[in-house]
Formats: structure tokens, C-alpha cells, sequence
């Protein structure tokens, strides 16, 4: 017992439960006597949160490993931290800014102060109201009609079926596979001529469509690429929320005489909402920000039927260099990511009570 | 056939089965079919650009078209030889390796720190990380390229790691392992008078070690597929990653449809390969996240 607590030569502060602080050096230690060690003793060694323990008449030092300050939580954070306030809180005051100003891409010095200028400029831009409208039609194409196949997957894969598994796996793969490669996949699908999009409209006797060629059905065509990439993800997400719904609430349901529309309505949809809101979230802020497919598959045309917002930011900063111009839409493609989260997050909150 | 009873239809509504068990039946079969449909819409694809890539182009201009391959084997030998492809994989690999190394130990030391030690500032910094997620990409586009272009990281591997290296969802799925880590684990090692580092490094992570591998294969694959970023901040073939190869030969190769089907299935069959292989712990992956939206 001495053995152990003589490795330490420091002064300590022994803080008994309850009774006021005293000071006692290592020699000070020896003069407790059984009893004061029936409780344990919090001190602190160099700021380091211990602990006496008494195990088995033996007294042991445990340092508290989990306690520590702030200071010192924050020492393992900062590999990460640094790299996101470098990489992303870093450029995300610095866009702010620059929207504010006319800015010189290659001499920053003279770039000049305009206030909302660059903003004024984006409002009064035919383009930009365009884009903000292909946006909103992209949008409402992927998120409630994904959100919708999403759940709906989920629900028919939460019942057990011959091969059940396999249906899963192949769901989720189009998720991880590369958007550059795939949607080239789709911009053959979606051939007028030689697709078979069009070959299945016409085993139906439905008229063909021009797809990415036609400004009218080329977001549809987009939107359909985009549905069939990123729903298993949200088909994985949604079968997590659903299997944490206990069984036997469900089954009180179905006891009380609910059907499985009235199961679904009053049990599952309510509980489920905090998956909901978390997918309908992440596939806003996935659709908003959608680059890769549009730039594959029609390059916003045709005729600027698909450039959506975030199109329009690439097109404006990286091939005419109007960064400030591209500055601002940042900032208001940030602030409607906000905005949608926001709304949709009291929209499913009233709407399941919670 | 066993398949048609629910799970949650055991114990007392069993007995109502009985009733209904025909028209149990029935949905089961209905199910099946339903769920070999979405089976077949998802991966039909796949199937097709297999089929187009080993097609002649007088097949391919069919009308209408053809299910069957015609086994042209040429039309992968033409592909491959048209572009860099060794150095797009090469770069790619290099890239997706590197970057997850990095987000792994940066994932490993913020979700130690948010998931086990305890202080004053945890939860403000967990929402703060968490927060990230609300700032999309194409919005740090101009920032960054500016930043970059500032510290001379433009067109160099640099680039495509670094900005990479931590990881939200890497954070998020640690903390969530952490947490959950038995508190008797904790505190034997202060009785054996470990260090914070030495708990980390021999207890924490092989506990955790089914969230490295998930975490592990997330930002592999997500390196891999990555396009907008090292589109806007690479130029040159050297250092540039498959997906911008590839859009670069639809760029130039766009009308040989077999050919561009044909790269399209080489450069997509690593990561299929490895989804395939590893699709329990992809699976698994997006289950913790989905259910950890409450903790």
C-alpha cells in the first residue's frame, strides 16, 4: 500500500467527501488511518483528475481517465478542427466576404468594397431567378419523391421474402458507385433514338420523348438518375428509424384493431419522424449542391433548362471568372439550404405532433 | 412457404393468421415479386452497360434494342488505349488511400474525445462538427480555389488529401462507438494506471474497430468517386483521378459509345468489387448512421 502511493512525490490536494480542503504532502498521507479510506478520496495531481480507491484493503491511485479539462479535450480535436476551419469554416467567411467586394481573382489588393452590389446584380440577372427555378423543380423532383420511394422500399424491405438480402444490397449499390460513370450509363438509357427509356415508352404505346435533349423533359431525365442513385441510402436509413420502432407498440396497434394503413399512420409515421427530417435534410442539401450529373449529362442545357443554381455558380466563377458575381450566389445557395432545413423541419413536426 | 409471416406478426396476432392466411399468402408471393422488381430496376443498368460495352456499334444503333452482349472484346482493348488509364488509377488509389489513413486517425482522436473523455465544451463541439454538414461543397468552391491557388497546392495531390483528411460522418460514427464502450473498460485501465493515449491505442480502437473498417471503406469509396473538386482544382492528367478521366474521355471520346462503355465498366468495377466484398459493413454503415439520429 505505501509502495504504490510513494511513487508520487507531489503535494496533494485530498479533497475528503464533503469536508472542507486540506493540504497534505506525500509524508502526510502515511498518517490516515484505516477509516479515512473506507470513502473515496477525488484529488488532483497536476490538475489531473485521481481517485483513491480501496480495493480489497489496498490502496490503489486510479487516475480518472475520462475527466479532464476543456483544454485538454480539445487537444484530440484539433487534427480535425484544424482541418475544417482551414478547409471549410476558413472559406466560408472568406466567400462572405469576397461577396462583398468587387474582387481581383489575381491581384486581391485591388479588389474594391461594393456593399450588396454583387448581390443587387444576382437578383436583377434573368439567369439567376432561371436557375433558382430549375433548382426548386430539380429539388422537388429528388426530395419528396425520393423521400417517398425511400420510405416506401424500406417498408416492403422490412418484410422477410425469398432473397430479401440480395434486393437490399443491389438497392443500395447505384449509391456508391462513382456519379461520372454511371450517369454516362443513363445518358445511353435516355438516347431518343437508340435508348431504352424510350423502348419501354413504346412497348407501353406512350409517345417517345427527347429526353436530355429536349429542354422540356431533360431535368426529368436527370432527375430520374439521381432517384436511381441515391435512394438506397436513404432506403438503409429509413430501415434503421423503422426497426427501432418497438414491435410491440406496433402490435398494440394491430391488438387495438388498426389496419396497417392506421398502424402506419398513428405508430410509424409519428416515430419515424426523426428519420424523416434527417433524410429530408440531407437529400435537400445533396440536390442543392447536385454538380456532377448535370455537368455529365446535359451541361445545363439544353437551352439552360438544367442549369440549376449550383450550375450557374461553376459556370460564373470557373469558365467567365465573375467570381464575385459567383460570391454571392454562394452565400444565397447557403442561406436556401438553411431556409429549406428550417421549414422542413417544422413542416414534419407539425404534421406528426411533435 | 415460412417467408409470408412477419416478424412482428408472432405471439398474439398469430392467431389471426390463422384467419387470414390465404391472404397472407398472397402478399407474401406479392412481396417477392415486388421486391425481385426493385431488384431488377437498380441493377438493370449495370447490366446494360455491360451489354452496350461488348456490343458492335451497328448493335448498339438498334432499334430496338438488343439484351444480349455480342462479345466484342475489341471495344475494351480500344478504350484502355485511348487514355492514361494506369496513371488515373494509379493517382486514384494513391489519393483514396492516403486520405482515408488521414481521416481515420483524425476520426479516431476528435471521436475519442467527444465519445469518452468528459468536459465542460463536448456537446458544443459535437453540435459545431456536426453543423459542418449544412455547408455544401459548391459553396467553398471559389474560397478554396483561391486558397489553394494562395498556398500553391493547385494541381498537386495535396489538394485532393489534405482537404479530405477528417470526416463528419467519421467523427459521428466514433463518438457514437465510443460512447457506448463499457464504463468497467475505462475504469480498469485507470486502475492499471494507463495513459490517455495508451487507452486509445490498445483498448478503445480494437474495440471500435468494426467503425474504422465502415469509416474506412465510406471515405475510400467517397475519394474514389470523387469529381467536382479535383475537376476544378487539378489540370493536368498526372496527378488527376479516375472520375475526371473518365469525364475527360466523354469528353473527347463521346461518340464511341461502346468504347466509353467499355471505360465506364473498367473504372467502376474496382469500387463494385469492393462493395460487393464488403457490402455488410457498407450496409451496417448507413444503419448506424440512421440509427444513431436520436442518440
Amino acid at each position: 500500500m505505501e509502495n504504490k502511493f510513494n511513487r508520487y512525490s507531489y503535494k496533494i490536494d485530498v479533497q475528503p467527501s464533503g469536508s472542507r480542503e486540506k493540504t497534505v504532502d506525500n509524508s502526510a498521507k502515511i498518517q490516515f488511518n484505516k477509516r479515512n479510506w473506507d470513502t473515496k478520496y477525488d484529488i488532483i495531481i497536476n490538475r489531473s483528475a485521481m481517485q483513491f480507491v480501496d480495493i480489497g484493503g489496498t490502496l490503489m491511485i486510479r487516475h480518472r481517465l475520462n475527466k479532464v479539462t476543456s483544454l485538454e479535450g480539445f487537444v484530440y480535436l484539433v487534427p480535425a478542427v484544424s482541418i475544417f476551419l482551414f478547409f471549410i469554416v476558413g472559406p466560408a467567411l472568406f466567400v462572405l466576404g469576397i461577396s462583398f467586394f468587387h474582387y481581383n481573382i489575381l491581384n486581391s489588393v485591388s479588389s474594391r468594397f461594393t456593399g450588396l452590389a454583387n448581390y443587387h446584380q444576382v437578383f436583377t440577372t434573368e439567369a439567376f431567378w432561371r436557375s433558382l427555378l430549375n433548382t426548386l423543380y430539380f429539388i422537388i423532383g429528388t426530395v419528396p419523391t425520393g423521400t417517398f420511394f425511400a420510405l416506401f422500399i424500406a417498408l416492403v424491405l422490412m418484410n422477410k421474402f425469398t432473397g430479401r438480402g440480395i434486393v437490399r444490397v443491389g438497392v443500395f449499390a447505384p449509391y456508391v458507385t462513382p456519379v461520372v460513370a454511371t450517369s454516362i450509363i443513363w445518358i445511353w438509357i435516355l438516347n431518343p433514338q437508340f435508348g431504352l427509356a424510350n423502348g419501354i415508352l413504346h412497348a407501353f404505346r406512350l409517345p417517345e420523348v427527347g429526353w436530355l435533349q429536349s429542354p422540356r423533359w431533360a431535368m426529368v431525365g436527370v432527375v430520374l438518375y439521381t432517384l436511381w442513385h441515391g435512394v438506397g441510402f436513404n432506403v438503409v436509413i429509413f430501415m434503421a428509424g423503422l426497426s427501432s420502432i418497438s414491435a410491440e407498440l406496433r402490435e398494440a396497434a394491430r391488438i387495438d384493431g388498426a389496419n396497417r394503413w392506421q398502424e402506419f399512420q398513428k405508430v410509424i409515421w409519428p416515430l419515424l419522424s426523426p428519420t424523416t427530417v434527417f433524410i429530408l435534410i440531407i437529400t435537400t442539401i445533396t440536390s442543392v449542391q447536385a454538380f456532377t450529373q448535370f455537368y455529365t449529362m446535359t451541361q445545363g442545357g439544353p437551352i439552360n433548362a438544367t442549369t440549376t443554381t449550383s450550375y450557374l455558380l461553376y459556370q460564373q466563377a470557373f469558365l467567365f471568372f465573375h467570381t464575385s458575381y459567383a460570391a454571392a450566389l454562394a452565400v444565397i445557395l447557403f442561406l436556401i439550404i438553411i431556409g429549406l432545413t428550417l421549414v422542413q423541419t417544422q413542416v414534419v413536426r407539425t404534421n406528426t405532433g411533435n | 412457404m415460412a417467408n409470408d409471416i412477419r416478424p412482428e406478426s408472432r405471439g398474439t396476432s398469430t392467431n389471426l393468421s390463422i384467419f387470414f392466411k390465404g391472404h397472407l399468402k398472397g402478399q407474401g408471393w406479392f412481396r417477392i415479386f415486388l421486391g425481385w422488381f426493385l431488384l431488377l430496376m437498380f441493377i438493370f443498368p449495370f447490366y446494360w452497360v455491360i451489354v452496350t460495352s461488348l456490343n458492335g456499334s451497328s448493335q448498339v444503333m438498334q432499334y430496338p434494342p438488343t439484351f444480349l452482349p455480342h462479345w466484342q472484346w475489341i471495344n475494351y482493348l480500344r478504350a484502355w488505349s485511348e487514355a492514361p488509364w494506369v496513371t488515373y488509377f494509379a493517382n486514384t488509389i494513391f489519393i483514396a488511400s492516403t486520405t482515408t489513413l488521414l481521416a481515420l486517425a483524425t476520426s479516431l482522436l476528435a471521436g475519442f474525445s467527444l465519445g469518452v473523455l468528459q468536459f465542460k465544451t463536448r456537446n458544443l463541439w459535437f453540435a459545431a462538427i456536426l453543423s459542418l454538414l449544412m455547408i455544401p461543397q459548391t459553396v467553398l468552391l471559389i474560397p478554396d480555389y483561391i486558397l489553394m491557388r494562395d498556398i500553391g497546392w493547385l494541381n498537386t495531390y495535396w489538394v485532393q488529401i489534405v482537404p479530405w483528411g477528417a470526416s463528419v460522418f467519421g467523427i459521428f460514427l466514433l463518438r457514437q462507438y465510443m460512447l457506448s464502450l463499457p464504463r468497467e473498460l475505462i475504469e480498469a485501465a485507470e486502475l492499471d494506471g494507463a495513459s490517455r493515449m495508451k487507452f486509445l491505442a490498445r483498448v478503445a480502437m480494437p474495440m471500435v474497430k468494426p467503425a474504422l473498417v465502415v469509416i474506412g471503406l465510406y471515405v475510400f469509396i467517397g475519394s474514389w468517386d470523387s469529381f467536382l473538386w479535383p475537376f476544378i482544382m487539378t489540370q493536368s492528367p498526372s496527378v488527376q483521378p479516375i472520375e475526371v478521366g473518365l469525364a475527360s474521355f466523354l469528353g473527347t471520346n463521346g461518340y464511341d459509345w461502346t468504347g466509353l462503355s467499355a471505360a465506364v465498366v473498367f473504372t467502376t468495377l474496382p469500387v463494385m468489387l469492393l462493395f460487393l466484398v464488403a457490402q455488410r459493413q457498407f450496409l451496417e454503415g448507413a444503419h448506424a448512421f440512421g440509427s444513431g439520429l436520436k442518440g
